[in-house]
């Protein structure tokens, strides 16, 4: 796609010395919230609330860009980080220490693993992947204080569930934003060429907004009832 | 898939609940009263809601250092004021024999007072708090397991969840602590609900966890329903004067029963859950409208509202053990007849009769007419009806009569009057039921009903003379 196919406002955003990965990025995370919105009101796939999935997203999109299996490495670090801080709160847990300064023990760990797993990556595979930048890795770290919260809460199962859901609704929102598949490609193309119909997903959101149907997974929940008043 | 599709609209699901019965009911205020333990139980003891009885609380790190613990009972509870789903309970069953400061907990370990310490510590710092803000720690008594649920719980204490809407009782579950559970009575942690009759407050089904169907006590062959909630008039009106004095307008009202003070209120809930439908086998969003709009004046009027709405599970639980359908003494029918001919009417039950009549017209109507005109042209007047011939008359009227139709007769003893009469087959459908039935024919044209059926086709159903 040439400069010359993008919108005035686009060209013009250039000029004022914007980055066009970032602009691309501004104009996808409405469709990336949108996404994650659609994923938890209508499907009913929890997940760490809707900051989380949606910032993950955006990691795994940065993580794996020049081609579509690179999403390996953002799973790994997604997984590795997980583990090390489920496990940290395990051996943590018999020091006895208060919260604050347990998690700050519990993120150094985190930190170190993963500036480890980079190590070994760039070792065996040199794509450049090592050299990503600091900031969807960091992204990938703040999970960990949300799943400790939860894990806290709510218990290492359900922990382990909403996990493995924000997982899945991050390579879903991957799948269709990444520049590595054609349906990323064109909604990166449709965005730079026509970046007002983002804002479509405020009136779809509204829309949402007033829904009160079942979810999807609440008609699975409920389908012993159902069944059983019909 | 229509009916499926018809049926999910009795549900309520977590969009409705958030957007229709949360938002516009539960404000901000009331919401912020219910998940601060301690202002709501003040709030409630005010509104003479009996509470579990607060006996301290430690709300800094200076007052947890000189707090005094010779003043606690030997029983109590540790509770983080603004927890969630009973996370950093601990609840102390009595002090180690000839110590000061060790405990016993629940599950039988012991407890130093150190680690007591600690843990508080934990909840000040806000680790169990909703906001993970720092949060105070309280004591309160601990209740006392009522006889009632001995063989039922294990360990913890059970508790009632009621849902409040519009100062009427809607949907009420009773919750068991299990192994799985930990001791804890909430569904989530794999605790047991069992759905509640709200007229007679006696259990109908069960759920474990979410959604995991069960009719025993797990592990166990304790029998979850039909049992009588002590108590269930008075726990109904604690739970809507609890939701008039917290302004909480969809509540999920926890209530106990303690062995020796009965109904306790034990916690205001904002966001109720959504499995006591599945306890109860019966959705939430239906009553809620049937409640909408209604002016109740008293709590004792509310749970009397309640109790009308939806009472009755117990019949459809009756039916659906037995396969036999409830049925009042009267009820509307369709008969079929000769060459599918239907006709719609109003039937007496009635068990006090062994076979069952209709009416002559009602037979006319149904194709039989020819079977009535043949049968009147015997000459009846020679036979004497009594018990002893009664085999003989039959005999010998269907011999020497053929008439189409016409499979048996009736030889009727009554105070009334004796009477022989023709007999032919038909069809009949009540509450969804087809019985296919030997009837007589009479004269009914005084009587209320042109239909009467009897025991003999009543196999299949049970009769309750309130309906």
């Amino acid at each position: 796609m040439n400069v010359t196919d993008f919108s005035p406002i686009i060209q013009f955003l250039l000029e004022q010395q914007l980055n066009l990965d970032t602009i691309t990025l501004l104009l996808l995370f409405p469709i990336v919230i949108t996404i994650v919105v659609v994923l938890r009101q209508v499907i009913g796939i929890q997940a760490f609330g809707i900051y989380t999935p949606s910032f993950i997203t955006i990691a795994f999109v940065f993580i794996a860009q020049d081609s579509f299996w690179d999403i390996k490495y953002a799973i790994a670090i997604y997984v590795i980080v997980l583990f090390v801080g489920m496990g940290m709160r395990f051996v943590l847990k018999k020091l006895r220490l208060l919260y604050l300064p347990r998690v700050a023990i519990n993120l150094t760990v985190v930190s170190f693993s993963v500036l480890f797993t980079l190590a070994v990556a760039g070792y065996f595979d040199r794509t450049g992947f090592a050299s990503t930048s600091i900031f969807p890795i960091l992204i990938i770290i703040m999970l960990v204080e949300k799943f400790v919260t939860v894990q806290i809460e709510k218990g290492n199962r359900t922990a382990i569930i909403l996990a493995i859901e924000t997982l899945i609704i991050a390579l879903i929102g991957y799948t269709i934003l990444s520049p590595t598949t054609a349906i990323g490609r064109y909604m990166i193309s449709l965005v730079l060429v026509h970046p007002l119909t983002v804002l479509l997903v405020i009136p779809f959101n509204i829309f949402i907004g007033k829904w009160t149907g079942l979810r999807f997974n609440e008609y699975l929940r409920f389908h012993d009832v159902i069944n059983k008043i019909k | 898939m229509f009916e499926s599709i018809r049926a999910s609209k009795n549900i309520l699901g977590m969009n409705a609940r958030n957007l229709t019965y949360i938002r516009p009911h539960n404000l901000k205020k009331a919401k912020r009263l219910a998940d601060d333990k301690i202002r709501s139980k003040r709030m409630l003891k005010k509104a003479g809601v009996p509470v579990p009885r607060l006996i301290a609380q430690i709300s800094s790190k200076r007052t947890l250092e000189s707090f005094d613990w010779s003043i606690l009972p030997t029983s109590f509870v540790i509770k983080p004021n603004k927890g969630l789903g009973g996370e950093g309970i601990i609840v102390i069953y009595g002090r180690k024999k000839g110590t000061n400061n060790i405990w016993i907990k629940s599950n039988g370990k012991t407890i130093t007072a150190q680690e007591l310490k600690t843990h508080i510590g934990h909840i000040l710092d806000g680790e169990y708090s909703l906001t993970n803000t720092p949060d105070t720690a309280f004591f309160e008594e601990r209740l006392k397991l009522s006889k009632t649920f001995r063989s039922y719980a294990y360990k913890g204490i059970p508790d009632i969840r009621i849902i409040i809407y519009n100062k009427v009782p809607v949907m009420a579950m009773l919750r068991l602590p299990t192994k799985e559970s930990g001791g804890k009575a909430n569904l989530q942690q794999g605790g047991v609900g069992v759905g509640i009759d709200m007229a007679r407050g006696t259990t109908t089904t069960a759920v474990q966890g979410k959604s995991k169907i069960i009719e025993y006590v797990p592990g166990t062959r304790l029998l979850l329903s039909g049992i009588k909630i002590p108590h269930w008039d008075e726990m109904l009106i604690l739970a809507i004067k609890a939701q008039e004095a917290s302004g909480l307008g969809f509540l999920g009202a926890d209530v106990a029963i303690d062995r020796d003070n009965g109904p306790v209120f034990l916690e205001l809930n904002a966001r109720p859950g959504l499995s006591i439908q599945v306890a109860n086998m019966a959705g939430l969003k239906r009553r809620l409208e049937r409640v909408e709009g209604l002016k109740i004046k008293s709590a004792v009027r509310g749970a009397a509202v309640g109790k009308n709405l939806f009472g009755g599970e117990i019949e459809e639980e009756v039916e659906s053990t037995s396969g036999k359908s409830v049925v009042g003494s009267v009820e509307e029918i369709e008969i079929i007849g000769k060459n599918n001919l239907k006709i719609k009417t109003k039937a007496k039950v009635d068990t006090g009769a062994y076979s069952t009549s209709i009416d002559t017209e009602l037979a006319k109507s149904l194709g039989f007419e020819h079977v009535i005109n043949e049968f009147d042209k015997i000459d009846l007047i020679n036979y004497e009806i009594t018990p002893k011939n009664e085999k003989f008359i039959k005999k010998a009227i269907l011999s020497e009569h053929k008439i189409p139709d016409l499979i048996d007769v009736a030889v009727v003893f009554a105070s009334s009057g004796s009477s022989i009469r023709p007999v032919v087959k038909i069809k009949f459908t009540m509450d969804k039921k087809t019985i296919s039935a030997q009837v007589n024919i009479v004269n009914r044209s005084d009587l209320k009903y042109d239909i009467i059926i009897g025991k003999r086709n009543l196999y299949s159903f049970l009769v309750d003379v309130s309906k």
